[in-house]
């Protein structure tokens, strides 16, 4: 656990993914077409991905997470070490790192942006830091962090939006009474640790970001980061539309190209069609109470999870609704997790095999059953008609809902329901957030399918404290095993990022954790 | 003074309309399943944080509290804020709605001037070549659905001919009319067919009345007939549809507004009806409620003049 990484060799592996052949040029402005507007970019209150994948352009952390997503690179804090007791981290800040204004980021602000980013009162995020018991000043550069217990987690954690670093005085100096007001007030004039600041934003329209003078990184020409003069969102929430714009010119990148026009686009002159790994999955949920609304439910049998799971054919449903873009998913989690264990399908598709599992679990006859689809997604309409076919061959008659998102979170959350469609993406290079979700059943009951495995509680709240790194990859091996094997879950495919770019575009990077990485992007003139 | 007074009722009569939109509407929101923390939060939502979210937001109150609370807002003019985006819903509505005004003012520009003369064409022809095709091509653009047409508009004089922007709304007035073109064009083309159906139809039917064949035997000019006696009578009933299908055309500016990425009230609307922003439909509804009812007044008015019976 003595992680010490020395700058140099971490500014190699920063600097490593960008087009090192190519001698970048500066200046532009690149517009780039997004499919939802931002929200609140607030790092600690935001609670959505539309917020969550831009705030590492506007704020920094003390540590970046590295291209791959699993590796930490130095941010503001050029070292770091975690005490051999595990009870603190100790960091070093960078020298003459400054806020977006000009004003000297100091150990005050860093310390106060901790401290309210742990804050459980302030936003959902807190429970990335849940072990922070203090934050204190150590010498003229130094943070030391004092933890309540162990957290083999906390490097990562230093990585996530929610530790950026902010201006202390300029946001309490911001107008409100309460911190969530100040945080409103400041969110239209925010000063920064990013490379880019916020110069305007029209909401449900554009938002304009400029170059921070006083950003740090050095580019490869040794001069400040960023390369670009700014960066242009704009909100063309049409699929079709957004694809038109770039083809015409009048943007440089869009972003979540539907699997569909994957193909289309990769044979198309003059665009480069990015596809960037991801910690993204796609499954569907099952409720696996006993009982639902006083009916007996059949998704309570293990072997009818099961033979659903083997009946269910991965491969034509990524051909289908992917189009040949996704992978069949392995574990739970994604195979971009860092202590991801299994390889090939978690069940391969076997028909033989979920007829006789439904035989031995009584249920030769199939049963009716529901699952709940948002309204107008292609994807998951598209996977619900599939499996709807494939489970009609054991016997199971699927009904599709098709509801708003609002209301199919309700639906869970009351436990009301038999199946849901889902989705994920890690906000952490590490597996302890999709496990908190998916699998222990104190945080929200096993993504409120109602399973429970007492041995894989006590695993991960082992886990959560270990700071053996052997240890803890036998923890979650074990944890993966059980889930995947009498989990409530039928996992369906994993698939990357698909960016489109025009062919000027280089060193632009959405990393796994879905940050769009802006900092080294840079166009041909 | 019979017409003013006529004004004056009708604004009257604003009053108790307006008041049911906001009790059905402020009802019914909250009836919805699901809430604004759930909403946006989805599979992250976990209990805690969604009572702390909709404590500090006062949704754990009782619903007659929160209306008292909302109509005592509205009292001093507060619409409240966004609980997604965290902005005074009056500068949401004051940046979006008038985005929305302006499409489906100029969509309903484009439809008068494409549906009134073609109408006249039309019905002066009856059944030879020119009736049959401006009565064919309408049909297609009645038939064929909105977001369609807008994808076709797009890619022929934006994408290809780059006659037009690909979406978006520009910067300054002009700029604004320039991007409005083409979705305007899009909303246009089922209303101006709606419109230049009906008005053909009025045109043939007042053709034949009887004052008209009077006002021939007089001598007066055609043209004099066809302005003063016939358009006008054939008028009132598609001043009358013209008003029913403003709020249509608001209904399809949601469509168009997304395919044209234009930062409009549609698109705010559905955006927050499916966050459960709760503060934002409240007060877009009600200015919406507002623009038709003062839409269908505007009706009322043009009707009563160009039918002076109807203000009796």
């Amino acid at each position: 656990m003595n992680t010490l990484i020395k700058s140099a060799f971490a500014a190699a592996l920063l600097l490593g993914a960008s087009s090192a052949a190519l001698a970048v040029e500066r200046g532009g402005t690149m517009t780039y077409g997004r499919y939802a507007d931002s929200l609140f970019l607030d790092p600690v209150l935001n609670d959505a991905n539309v917020d969550i994948w831009i705030l590492s352009n506007l704020y920094d952390t003390l540590i970046l997470p590295s291209d791959d997503g699993k590796g930490l690179v130095p941010g503001l804090a050029t070292e770091w070490k975690v005490a051999d007791d595990g009870m603190a981290v100790d960091l070093t800040l960078r020298d003459g790192i400054m806020f977006s204004d000009g004003s000297p980021i100091t150990q005050d602000d860093v310390i106060w942006s901790l401290k309210r980013a742990a804050n459980p009162d302030n936003g959902i995020w807190n429970f990335l830091l849940v072990a922070v018991d203090d934050v204190v000043a150590n010498g003229d550069k130094g943070i030391t962090i004092k933890l309540k217990h162990p957290d083999p987690a906390i490097l990562a954690a230093l990585t996530v939006f929610n530790a950026a670093i902010m201006p202390k005085k300029q946001f309490e100096a911001s107008e409100g009474a309460t911190d969530a007001d100040k945080a409103k007030a400041f969110a239209e004039h925010p000063v920064g640790s990013g490379p880019f600041v916020l110069k305007s934003w029209e909401r449900g329209s554009t938002m304009e970001l400029v170059k921070n003078e006083h950003y740090w990184a050095k580019g490869e020409d040794g001069q400040p980061l960023p390369y670009l003069d700014g960066i242009t969102f704009e909100l063309l929430p049409d699929d079709a539309t957004r694809i038109l714009k770039l083809q015409s010119g009048e943007i440089d990148g869009a972003e979540l190209i539907p699997y569909a026009r994957v193909d289309e686009l990769k044979n198309a002159s003059g665009i480069n069609m990015e596809m960037f790994p991801s910690t993204r999955i796609a499954d569907v949920i099952m409720n696996v109470r006993p009982q639902i609304e006083g009916k007996d439910n059949p998704l309570s049998n293990e072997k009818v999870r099961q033979a659903m799971n083997y009946a269910a054919n991965k491969e034509a449903i990524i051909q289908i609704v992917t189009h040949g873009v996704g992978t069949p998913m392995s574990s739970y989690m994604s195979s971009a997790t860092p202590l991801h264990t299994g390889e090939g399908a978690v069940f391969p598709y076997d028909l033989d095999k979920a007829k006789q599992l439904m035989k031995e679990a009584g249920f030769e006859n199939g049963f009716s059953t529901s699952i709940l689809v948002l309204a107008g997604s292609q994807d998951e309409i598209g996977t619900a008609t599939a499996l709807q076919q494939m489970w009609a061959q054991i016997g199971i008659k699927l009904e599709l809902q098709q509801v708003d998102n609002a209301t199919r979170t309700q639906k869970y959350r009351d436990g009301v329901f038999d199946m849901r469609a889902g989705a994920w993406t890690d906000d952490i290079a590490d597996p302890n957030e999709i496990t908190s979700y998916y699998v222990y059943s104190k945080n929200i009951q096993a993504v409120h399918s109602g399973w429970k495995s007492d041995r894989a509680d006590e695993l991960f709240e082992a886990s959560q404290k270990e700071t053996d790194p052997k240890t803890r990859a036998d923890q979650y091996a074990e944890i993966q095993k059980i889930y995947n094997a009498t989990g409530p879950i039928i996992p369906l495919y994993e698939t990357p990022y698909p960016v489109a770019l025009n062919e000027k575009v280089h060193g632009f990077l959405q990393i796994p954790l879905g940050n769009n990485v802006f900092r080294a992007a840079w166009m041909d003139k | 003074m019979a017409f003013l007074s006529f004004i004056f009722r009708r604004l009257l009569q604003l009053i108790p309309t307006l008041a049911f939109i906001l009790v059905v509407i402020f009802v019914l929101v909250r009836m919805l399943p699901g809430d604004p923390a759930s909403a946006i939060l989805g599979d992250r939502a976990r209990d805690a944080d969604v009572t702390r979210i909709n404590a500090e937001l006062g949704l754990d109150q009782p619903i007659p509290v929160q209306f008292g609370i909302f109509l005592k807002n509205i009292a001093t003019g507060d619409l409240g804020n966004s609980i997604h985006l965290k902005v005074s819903v009056a500068s949401l509505i004051a940046d979006r709605l008038p985005v929305t005004l302006m499409l489906t003012a100029m969509a309903a520009l484009i439809a008068l001037v494409l549906a009134v003369p073609l109408a006249f064409v039309a019905a002066t022809r009856q059944g030879r070549v020119a009736d049959n095709s401006i009565r064919g091509a309408f049909q297609v653009g009645l038939s064929m659905p909105v977001f369609y047409v807008g994808l076709i508009l797009l890619t022929v004089f934006g994408a290809q001919l780059r006659w037009f922007p690909v979406g978006g709304f520009g910067s300054s007035f002009v700029d604004h009319l320039y991007h409005l073109f083409l979705p305007a064009l899009t909303l246009a083309l089922s209303l101006a067919a709606i419109l230049m159906r009906n008005l053909r139809a009025a045109i043939i039917g007042v053709v034949d009345a009887e004052y008209v064949d009077f006002a021939r035997a007089k001598g007066l000019r055609s043209r004099l007939i066809m302005t003063r006696h016939v358009l006008r009578n054939a008028l009132i009933s598609t001043v009358t549809l013209f008003g029913l299908q403003v709020g249509t055309l608001l209904g399809g500016a949601v469509i168009t507004e997304t395919v044209f990425a234009i930062p409009g009230a549609g698109r705010l609307m559905i955006d927050s009806i499916y966050g459960r922003d709760y503060p934002v439909v409240q007060g877009l509804a009600l200015a919406l409620a507002v623009i038709v009812s003062l839409t269908f007044l505007l009706t009322d008015i043009v009707q009563a003049w160009l039918d002076p019976r109807v203000a009796r």
